[in-house]
């Protein structure tokens, strides 16, 4: 499954013109501007890179030793999730204040376990040239980036959850939140493969399951941000029933 | 803008002008008195347009609307500071936390002055408008043009807030989508947490048959879109 090759190509391919949330640099090859070159040191320059500086997110997992910054990529994923998994869990408060963290951060990492293999083989067919590491790096960027995002809303978050007793309101807005975010978590991971000779065709597919995957996740897990006398389901649901349902009693 | 130079003469008219230049160079440096003195001028112009608001009902409810009107403004800069600093990069403009959070005080501080300028207009209106709290039908007609006029006042002091800062983003990003993009995400943020902190922050004109109070009893029953969500059930599907 590996490249033969562990060390990145010594000029990066070309990325088409107009990708990328900075348009200045978007036609620029990684690693052509200074700023993309710079190191990323611990979890706080990391997050600083991936919302001013993709690219240089982008560069470094191209790099020997992406391994800190993909470490450093997951630990953010995972400290922002169970910030603002607190945050939901201040809904319900009790038993959610901890069950509610600690099932957001772990259902996006469990998501993105599951469809890493998907996207690795969908880039392959396509004949872009990433690597594992670069894939799992590019999927970490994008759990970063959503959960950073998430963090911006929990104040929102919060003000809403002190202030109402719907639970298909708060839920519709927790979904609202999560659909900007990972909005712009696959807008770095859409950069990211363009920086790779292109977009894998499957790309857009992929993004789908994901999605798919990530919504189930969150009826598998249920409850959420509302209470139940159990910790898990004791009842298998396609997550759309489970919204209906929470409509209908709404 | 040099730091010396801070007098309410010399900077808001450049703020209101919308002299780009100006706010580039307050954007881009970093002047705490810039801080304190946007600040200033929100609590001053929202606090005597809330008074003129609160004036209505009571003295007393004109004071406590004075001191929650500039209350939210800040709060809601506050509260979404961290998510548009987040967004302006992810948009195309490159500001950090104290730059944007500084973009949108500047917005806020004009929309502030407009209010500020408009209140003793308000005020006269509504001391020739009938006591809310004799509650006489007659007086409907006079109670719907002061609330039409306060509506007017805002929606103008929100209007050109925003032009103006869609002005220096334009300069701030080089780029119209960019900075249409940023005002946007931004707007929509601060409309979502703004009004909900209004509904939590309620009275502000204060209702005849309640009490005057600085919270109701209940300020977190409720949000303010199910509020809009139940009128517009109630008036469609009644």
């Amino acid at each position: 499954m590996y490249d033969s090759n562990p060390t990145p190509p010594p000029v990066p391919p070309t990325l088409p013109p107009g990708q990328g949330p900075n348009s200045s640099s978007g036609s620029r090859p990684l690693g052509d501007d200074p700023n993309d070159r710079e190191t990323i040191n611990g979890p706080i320059a990391a997050i600083e890179s991936i919302l001013r500086h993709p690219r240089r997110v982008l560069y470094q997992l191209r790099q020997p030793g992406a391994g800190h910054v993909i470490v450093a990529l997951f630990l953010i994923a995972i400290v922002c999730s169970l910030i603002y998994g607190f945050v939901v869990g201040t809904f319900s408060m009790g038993t959610q204040l901890w069950a509610a963290p600690v099932k957001i951060a772990a259902g996006l990492v469990v998501s993105a376990v599951i469809c890493l293999p998907s996207l690795y083989i969908f880039s392959c067919l396509s004949g872009t040239q990433a690597r594992l590491i670069e894939v799992i790096g590019m999927i970490a960027g994008l759990l970063a980036l959503m959960t950073v995002l998430l963090i911006g809303f929990a104040p929102v978050a919060w003000v809403f959850s002190q202030s109402t007793e719907s639970l298909a309101a708060m839920g519709a807005l927790h979904l609202t939140f999560w659909c900007i975010a990972t909005y712009f978590g696959i807008r770095f991971l859409s950069e990211g493969f363009a920086h790779l000779s292109g977009k894998p065709a499957g790309l857009r597919v992929w993004v789908t399951i994901f999605l798919l995957v990530m919504v189930q996740m969150s009826t598998a897990l249920r409850p959420i941000v509302g209470k139940a006398d159990t910790l898990l389901p004791v009842e298998k649901k396609f997550f759309l029933k489970h919204w209906f349902e929470q409509l209908d009693k709404a | 803008m040099r730091a010396t130079g801070l007098s309410f003469s010399a900077e808001v008219p450049g703020l209101l002008r919308g002299s780009v230049v100006e706010g580039r160079a307050a954007i881009e440096s970093f002047d705490a008195r810039r801080w304190w003195f946007y600040v200033a001028i929100i609590l001053g112009g929202a606090g005597l347009f809330g008074a003129a608001v609160g004036s209505w009902r009571d003295p007393l409810q004109a004071l406590y609307t004075a001191l929650k009107l500039p209350l939210i403004i800040l709060l809601t800069s506050l509260g979404n500071g961290l998510l548009n600093a987040m967004l302006a990069p992810l948009l195309g403009i490159n500001l950090n936390l104290r730059q944007s959070l500084l973009a949108v005080l500047m917005s806020f501080t004009i929309a502030a002055v407009i209010l500020g300028a408009f209140s003793p207009l308000l005020y006269f209106l509504i001391w020739n408008t009938p006591a809310l709290a004799t509650g006489a039908s007659t007086n409907t007609g006079a109670h719907s043009l002061v609330l039409l006029c306060e509506t007017a006042i805002i929606a103008f002091a929100g209007i050109a807030a925003n032009v103006r800062l869609l002005q220096l983003l334009h300069e701030l990003a080089g780029s119209a989508s960019a900075a249409r993009k940023v005002l946007f995400a931004w707007l929509a943020g601060n409309l979502l947490l703004g009004s909900q902190l209004a509904w939590i922050m309620r009275p502000f004109v204060g209702s005849p048959g309640l009490p005057v109070q600085f919270l109701r009893a209940n300020p977190f029953e409720g949000s303010f879109y199910e509020a809009i969500f139940r009128a517009f059930k109630h008036l469609f599907f009644p």
